[in-house]
């Protein structure tokens, strides 16, 4: 059965989630004089997305560019991470790149790799590069020691699985899951703010090898957590209904499209994108970034499949590449590559899209990351209405951090009872049902049943429509009702998983609803019976919250 | 099946699953050599193969997970065998 630890933490901030946003959200909330607490589901020096590495980071560099910020951004939206974005935040985060650069490579990342700034890679032909170039295979642990020199108190192993707020919806606290022991206990917070920053959402699709759910490219462990208790707390979720879709090596998907030096072409060696015939470091091939159904459009004609092919590559280039590789963190695709005697000079490598994900999909925030819950806040690819990334989540962490710290010098701890507050008795005896049913369905199988249903009527694999869409939430519902009477846990580590997958059917539940409302085909949303693209639409974000009980959606346009 | 821990090599230090971002080792006793007790859950990521002090763990993808190649020359028709 679930305890209660007795030893309530309190804290003035309590980040969730210790990947690049969060740390940075703790790094800055303590530089900003508040008492920080951050619970990570792992272990800050190796969780999230960003665990191993990364080489590419987002930055306007005034001198450098030699544009004004508009004209970067003309830039940032063509690339991977443009688009669903409210200008206002990316022009905050482009202001306020370069900062978080220079202090980065003040603690150690090395940010100037080979003595100057250097941008190279997802670039189109003749364009401004927005990509810096670094070496982040060492930056969870930098970030993970900066937080500790400003005493932020790290719980590791402690997954968030509610948000708490007061009959005034102010944020008061939360409950964790402690992992640490077999048998499971769940923590109580007492804070003043939160934020949230618990990464992309993975394991709603199948992965592209179906035995293999955890074989996804940004981090599987990363399921929606976030997005789902702000959603029950009232946070607007925004811009779920559009699908993202990443791509990479077929069928080991950990490190996705990364830093390949090559060109894209078919089985004839014919290139498939207009970019690029040969490759070079400053630019990569940007096709995949941007055409995301490239591999499953030359599947479905014939013409595929589609290779990453850097023979024609450069020495000092394909060097070059390796090396970004490495500095990305993508050691274990290098040791595959090894294993496997493929040899880049000689072999091209198939590339596949992978399952949709939600990255730049998730919660509704301000220019200062605060959300229309009083004292919660978000950063890092759970947001909806910024695409992150490595840079965009460094960032906005930071801006959260400041933002969370100030507003709670404003307000008191909550002097409330926690351990009886609705929310907590009503989780820890759900957590009891789970862990005291003898033969239950193992929570894999939910998963799966959430990933086969998401597929099928809500996904990219085949059309949407409102037929499909609105039996998919009639499935979903049987689903939980069955899921809720006979899933069972035996461990702290199954509970954490089967209340992930819970995560994840509701979620999956608010990408129909969304999905339904977005009547048009617009990017991967493709709908059957709304084949157009509006224009009407153009710019116009959906976002979904509870009020009162009762789902309501609301429009908007993009705030400039 | 990943991770795999040579258990000559291994110095029982337990870092490998202190920083596992997925929990694969689940809870270690300190002075054991750690089991992948939940290997379907591991992302492949190398973390702990990185940060292993006596170098005694490696990765095995499994075989669904390998890539898929072939050689770049067009001119090439050894694939079909």
């Amino acid at each position: 059965m679930s305890k209660i630890k007795s030893q309530i933490l309190e804290g003035d901030v309590l980040v969730v989630g210790g990947g690049i946003g969060g740390l940075m959200a703790a790094i800055a909330a303590a530089d900003s004089g508040a008492k920080v607490i951050l619970a990570d589901k792992g272990d800050t020096r190796r969780s999230g997305s960003g665990a191993t590495g990364n080489d590419h980071f987002t930055c306007y560099i005034p001198e450098y560019h030699q544009c004004r910020v508009e004209e970067y951004l003309i830039e940032h939206n063509m690339s991977l991470v443009g688009g669903n974005a409210d200008p206002k935040i990316q022009t905050v985060f482009a202001e306020r790149s370069f900062e978080v650069v220079k202090d980065w490579h003040k603690w150690g990342i090395d940010m100037q790799p080979h003595g100057e700034w250097e941008f190279n890679g997802h670039a189109y032909p003749g364009r401004k590069r927005i990509f810096l170039k670094y070496n982040g295979y060492n930056q969870k642990k930098i970030l993970t020691d900066e937080a500790l020199k400003r005493g932020v108190h790290i719980e590791n192993k402690t997954p968030i699985i509610e948000f708490l707020t007061d009959s005034t919806n102010q944020i008061i606290g939360a409950v964790g899951l402690a992992i640490s022991e077999a048998e499971p206990s769940l923590v109580i917070f007492r804070t003043k703010t939160i934020i949230s920053a618990t990464g992309n959402t993975s394991r709603l699709y199948p992965s592209i090898t179906p035995t293999q759910m955890f074989n996804t490219a940004h981090c599987p462990a990363n399921a929606g957590a976030g997005r789902a208790a702000a959603y029950r707390v009232g946070a607007r979720l925004i811009n779920l209904e559009i699908p993202n879709t990443h791509a990479g090596p077929k069928y080991f998907a950990r490190c996705g499209k990364a830093t390949w030096i090559g060109v894209l072409n078919d089985p004839e060696g014919k290139p498939v994108g207009p970019f690029v015939t040969k490759p070079t470091r400053e630019l990569g091939d940007i096709t995949a970034d941007v055409w995301h159904s490239v591999f499953t459009d030359k599947m479905q004609n014939g013409t595929g499949p589609v290779y990453m092919d850097c023979s024609e590559t450069s020495k000092e280039d394909l060097e070059y590449m390796m090396w970004g590789l490495e500095c990305e963190g993508d050691t274990a695709l290098l040791d595959a590559m090894e294993h496997e005697g493929i040899d880049l000079t000689k072999h091209k490598v198939e590339f596949t899209r992978y399952e949709p994900i939600l990255i730049g999909r998730g919660i509704e925030i301000d220019e200062n990351a605060a959300t229309n819950v009083l004292g919660l806040y978000a950063a890092g690819d759970e947001v909806g209405n910024f695409r992150a990334d490595i840079s965009g989540a460094a960032v906005i962490g930071r801006i959260a951090g400041e933002n969370a710290a100030q507003y709670a010098r404003t307000i008191n701890l909550t002097t409330e009872n926690l351990i009886n507050h609705p929310t907590v008795v009503e989780k820890s005896a759900f957590c009891d049902t789970l862990l005291s049913r003898e033969n239950g369905e193992p929570w894999q199988d939910l998963n799966a049943a959430v990933q086969q249903i998401m597929n099928d009527y809500a996904g990219v694999t085949f059309v949407r429509s409102d037929s499909l869409l609105s039996t998919a939430l009639i499935y979903l519902k049987q689903l939980e009702k069955k899921a809720k009477t006979s899933v069972g846990v035996k461990t702290s580590h199954e509970l954490m998983r089967a209340l992930e997958s819970f995560d994840l059917l509701q979620i999956g539940r608010l990408i129909c609803i969304t999905a339904r409302e977005r009547k048009e085909t617009r990017g991967l949303h493709k709908r059957s019976d709304y084949t157009f693209t509006n224009p009407l639409l153009n710019g116009k974000f959906l976002a979904i919250a509870e009020v009162s009980g009762e789902t309501q959606l609301t429009w908007r346009d993009q705030i400039k | 099946m990943p991770p795999i821990i040579d258990g000559k090599k291994c110095i029982r230090c337990g870092i490998c699953a202190e920083v596992c971002g997925l929990d694969v080792y689940g809870p270690v006793k300190k002075g054991t050599v750690p089991v992948s007790i939940y290997k379907e859950d591991c992302w492949h990521c190398n973390a702990c193969v990185i940060d292993c002090p006596a170098k005694a763990i490696h990765l095995q993808l499994p075989l669904q997970m390998s890539l898929l190649y072939r050689d770049a020359a067009v001119t090439g028709g050894q694939d079909n065998e």
